[in-house]
């Protein structure tokens, strides 16, 4: 097997297998990762697979973000990517402050529509492309997109977080609980690897925590290939680090 | 959503979000509404009306018609904006300004102000015509950290030059071979 394997390439690898043939999956500005996984699902087991990636000028459109959150808002969507500068341990996502709101350490650009989208689309997959305390934490610095409700769910939530796919592993969403648990992790990282690097408990308990190989030799064959070309496309610089 | 009900001059839009979120805490702006139809709560958004909305598009016409790039929100912009001034990078007859691959039309009756200036986007991008000029972008960053060096940087790329080209000269841009 090809040892030599990217952590953001079983990132794209475990997102990808996430995604279902014939789903309707959609990333945002600023999602490489998110893109190659779709690219890859749709040359792999999802042919069928409708690419919403962002930015894409394969794909016409004629209104820009307007038109792109009016298919959100009329629940197109089954699939989301979500990340941002914190996810919360119930899967809240800052994308606004770290700190305080009104004199934040680092102020970022924003939510846009992360909030809507969130509860819009059939599920999100939530992404994060670096596995840290100060970034996997138990409670956001500002809820910008939320899980869930508090109270009854808002008439549009058709769904929420499932999973979240990191460079050390691959979390599930407890629905019932409404946090994240520790579901696999990524090939030769080590669990206390990954209790370490997180701010929250990963709810493992007595479980033993497989280790999951995200990424097969045809799917990284593919990857490098066609998906890389395709990817460049749209993320030149991303592609141009990832693959020359 | 905002800039939706401005340009329908609509007093406020329900939108689907928000609710939970923590910008009701900070956004004094942002008031519940209940849908007299359902009885349902929805965060109500004020509208967003530009005294002057600045955009940059493809080909142009004298009566204010142009083509601008279909990923963005500039015909909404234009349609909010109590003026609007377009940018293009090339002034054709009205019947040439028809959109290109990844172009969308907006017509005159929202645009006060046509400007033709060729690398007028510089030094961010004019998707397909040229791209985001990051070292320049680098250098603005930089002299924006205070005051004395952002004046520096606005003499010697705006105040003391006369015209867009002595500009896209002296900023080494080349797609118009300048």
């Amino acid at each position: 097997m090809e040892t030599n394997i990217n952590p953001f390439e079983m990132m794209i690898g475990g997102l990808s297998r996430l995604l279902n043939d014939e789903e309707w999956v959609g990333c945002g500005t600023l999602s490489p990762i998110p893109a190659s996984a779709i690219l890859l699902a749709k040359h792999t087991h999802a042919p069928n697979l409708m690419p919403f990636i962002y930015g894409d000028l394969s794909l016409r459109i004629t209104e820009g973000h307007a038109e792109s959150f009016a298919l959100f808002q009329r629940g197109k969507f089954d699939v989301f990517f979500l990340s941002g500068v914190q996810i919360g341990q119930n899967g809240h996502v800052n994308l606004s402050v770290i700190g305080d709101y009104r004199k934040p350490k680092v102020r970022f650009p924003g939510g846009a529509g992360s909030n809507m989208v969130y509860s819009c689309s059939k599920r999100t997959l939530l992404f994060a492309p670096m596995h840290t305390k100060r970034f996997l934490v138990k409670e956001v610095d500002f809820k910008n997109a939320t899980a869930f409700e508090e109270g009854e769910p808002v008439p549009w939530r058709k769904g929420g977080p499932s999973h979240l796919v990191s460079p050390l592993c691959i979390m599930k969403y407890d629905k019932d609980k409404r946090v994240l648990v520790l579901d696999s992790l990524m090939p030769g990282v080590s669990l206390d690897q990954v209790i370490e690097n997180t701010g929250f408990d990963l709810g493992i308990d007595d479980r033993e925590i497989p280790t999951y190989n995200p990424i097969s030799e045809e799917e990284l064959r593919i990857l490098r290939t066609e998906v890389s070309k395709e990817v460049s496309t749209v993320y030149p610089d991303f592609a141009k680090q990832m693959w020359g | 959503m905002g800039l939706q009900a401005g340009v329908q001059n609509l007093p406020f839009i329900p939108v689907l979000g928000l609710i939970g979120s923590d910008y009701l805490k900070y956004r004094p702006d942002l008031k519940m509404v209940k849908d007299p139809y359902t009885g349902n709560e929805y965060v109500a958004y004020p509208p967003i009306i530009p005294d002057v909305s600045l955009i940059h598009g493809y080909k142009g016409d004298r009566f204010g018609g142009l083509t601008t790039h279909a990923y963005r929100e500039d015909r909404l912009l234009a349609m909010a904006a109590k003026v609007t001034i377009a940018v293009v990078e090339e002034l054709l007859e009205p019947d040439e300004v028809v959109p290109g691959l990844y172009e969308i039309y907006i017509s005159p009756l929202h645009v006060d102000a046509i400007v033709v200036a060729p690398g007028g986007a510089h030094p961010t991008a004019c998707p397909g015509k040229y791209e985001t000029d990051f070292k320049h972008l680098d250098e603005y960053v930089a002299a924006s950290k205070d005051e004395a060096s952002f004046q520096e940087y606005l003499e010697k790329y705006v105040l003391s030059v006369k015209d867009q080209e002595e500009y896209l000269k002296k900023v080494g841009f080349e797609h118009y071979g300048n």
